[in-house]
């Protein structure tokens, strides 16, 4: 019982070492402002004025992810282990009513060839001297393998724009949106309007991108999980908008509707192809709530 | 001993005659039937007269003793702890308690019992690994998530009220867990009828 539970809570390790190892070699040389002023050159100062206070606007942006739906491939030790652990209790159990049957099967056939068998003493096995154990197993093998499941590893696996790619690990949703006249691969955002919470804003995000209509999410509360803040460059800074502040809120697929078209702006990737998508201090921030996918 | 037998013998005899005496009307004392001649001459006392008052309590009486005593019944019975109802997972059925049962003990190699020693060393380390994988990828989610508030607060007090209020429509939450192959959608799956033999007790 222990092994089967703890392979279902081991599955984030390797992709969680793997993608902490990475990112901490890629993020040793990048400063926050060097990257932001090579990307919004041209700001365009349209945004909302909120309070007069805080000169940050804010956004709020919505972490989809698409929950595993198979279970995680087990390591090599994590196999040896179960396997040895099969053995061990094989050894340590007493024979069940199956087994015992072979055994008196097997006992039986062997005393009808010597010529020992009288069928008189064995009056409560008339039935079973029909079906023996063993053609029962048979039976049941072969069943087993006229049944096929379908594949864990599907065909859908290289295509980023498909829900089914990746079956064991969980995705993430990344859209391309222009920001400061250059468009980038990253979380859905949009901009805080004055009345509602940064959770609606969130919910706003997703339902308000074209190519995810009918995606059903549930929201995992009122708190944003991080925040990653952005200043402007020099250029466009004025006293009233320094910078950017957008607000992570964690949501999780629960219905996917209809399926996307080809050329949708918008992905499905798993925690270890995040860096390729994502700049280095955006994804610095949004891989720490990211708990090992 | 006679005494009181004849005591109680002039009580059920002026029972009687009380009763006709009342319905009658009479006073009791100028009553002197028949019955009551040998009788007489022992000494009747007076609540022995009190015919009718004692005959007022009489009937209540009985009923009320009655439900006493029904009442007292229950009570012994309901003190008596109700039976325990046998948690049927610790009770080792007897099946298992065969010999014929046994499996004969395997002999393990030398190299066997070695690989097994050492690869539990190594399932062991490999937990621990996950285990403070686990803990500080925990740790991590959290500062970034007090780190997104400390800087809502600094942004807006409402905000961040309205951050840290609880959702209640967030539980209870279900989510069907991962299985071993994808759904097919094609499949049909034989019927799964069953017999449910479950011992059901009430106490």
């Amino acid at each position: 019982m222990a092994a089967p539970c703890r392979r279902m809570a081991g599955r984030s390790l390797l992709q969680f070492l793997s993608s902490f190892s990475r990112t901490s070699v890629n993020n040793s040389g990048f400063r926050q402002i060097s990257s932001t002023s090579v990307c919004r050159r041209s700001w365009q100062a349209q945004h909302v004025e909120e309070s007069a206070s805080s000169p940050w606007t804010l956004m709020a942006a919505v972490c989809l992810q698409r929950l595993p739906v198979i279970s995680a491939e087990s390591s090599p030790i994590e196999q040896q282990f179960r396997d040895m652990m099969s053995q061990m209790e094989q050894e340590k159990s007493m024979l069940s009513d199956h087994e015992l049957r072979l055994l008196d099967d097997a006992d039986r056939i062997r005393r009808m060839q010597t010529g020992e068998y009288d069928s008189d003493e064995e009056d409560d096995r008339r039935d079973q001297e029909i079906v023996l154990a063993q053609d029962l197993e048979d039976s049941w093998d072969q069943k087993l393998k006229n049944f096929q499941p379908a594949p864990r590893v599907t065909a859908a696996d290289g295509d980023p724009r498909s829900l089914q790619r990746r079956l064991a690990d969980s995705l993430l949703l990344l859209v391309e949106q222009p920001v400061g006249g250059q468009k980038v691969w990253l979380l859905p955002q949009t901009q805080w309007q004055q009345g509602e919470t940064l959770r609606e804003t969130a919910e706003r995000a997703l339902t308000s991108l074209p190519a995810a209509a009918g995606f059903k999410a549930m929201f995992l509360g009122n708190t944003p999980c991080g925040v990653y803040k952005y200043k402007l460059p020099k250029a466009a800074r004025t006293e009233s908008s320094v910078g950017t502040k957008v607000f992570f809120f964690k949501a999780v697929l629960a219905d996917a509707g209809p399926p996307a078209a080809p050329d949708s702006p918008l992905m499905w990737v798993t925690k270890s192809e995040l860096q390729h998508h994502l700049k280095p201090a955006y994804m610095m921030k949004v891989e720490r709530f990211l708990l090992g996918l | 001993m006679s005494v009181c037998l004849s005591r109680s013998l002039c009580r059920v005899l002026s029972r009687h005659t009380a009763s006709s005496s009342f319905m009658l009307g009479e006073h009791h004392h100028a009553v002197l039937s028949p019955w009551f001649a040998s009788v007489m001459t022992l000494k009747t006392s007076a609540p022995l007269r009190a015919e009718p008052k004692k005959k007022k309590k009489v009937s209540p009486m009985t009923e009320q003793l009655q439900r006493d005593r029904l009442k007292k019944r229950v009570k012994r019975l309901e003190k008596v702890p109700p039976e325990l109802i046998p948690i049927e997972d610790l009770i080792t059925p007897v099946t298992c308690m065969d010999e014929t049962r046994e499996r004969s003990a395997p002999n393990l190699s030398f190299e066997e019992s070695e690989r097994r020693a050492l690869l539990l060393k190594e399932w062991c380390r490999f937990k621990q690994e996950q285990h403070m994988a686990e803990m500080q990828a925990v740790e991590l989610a959290l500062k970034a998530q007090t780190e997104a508030l400390e800087e809502l607060k600094l942004e807006s007090e409402e905000l961040y009220h309205a951050a840290l209020k609880p959702d209640t429509h967030l539980f209870p939450f279900t989510h069907e867990g991962p299985v071993h192959t994808p759904p097919m959608n094609t499949y049909e799956a034989p019927d799964g009828k069953y017999n449910d033999i479950t011992k059901v007790y009430t106490q």
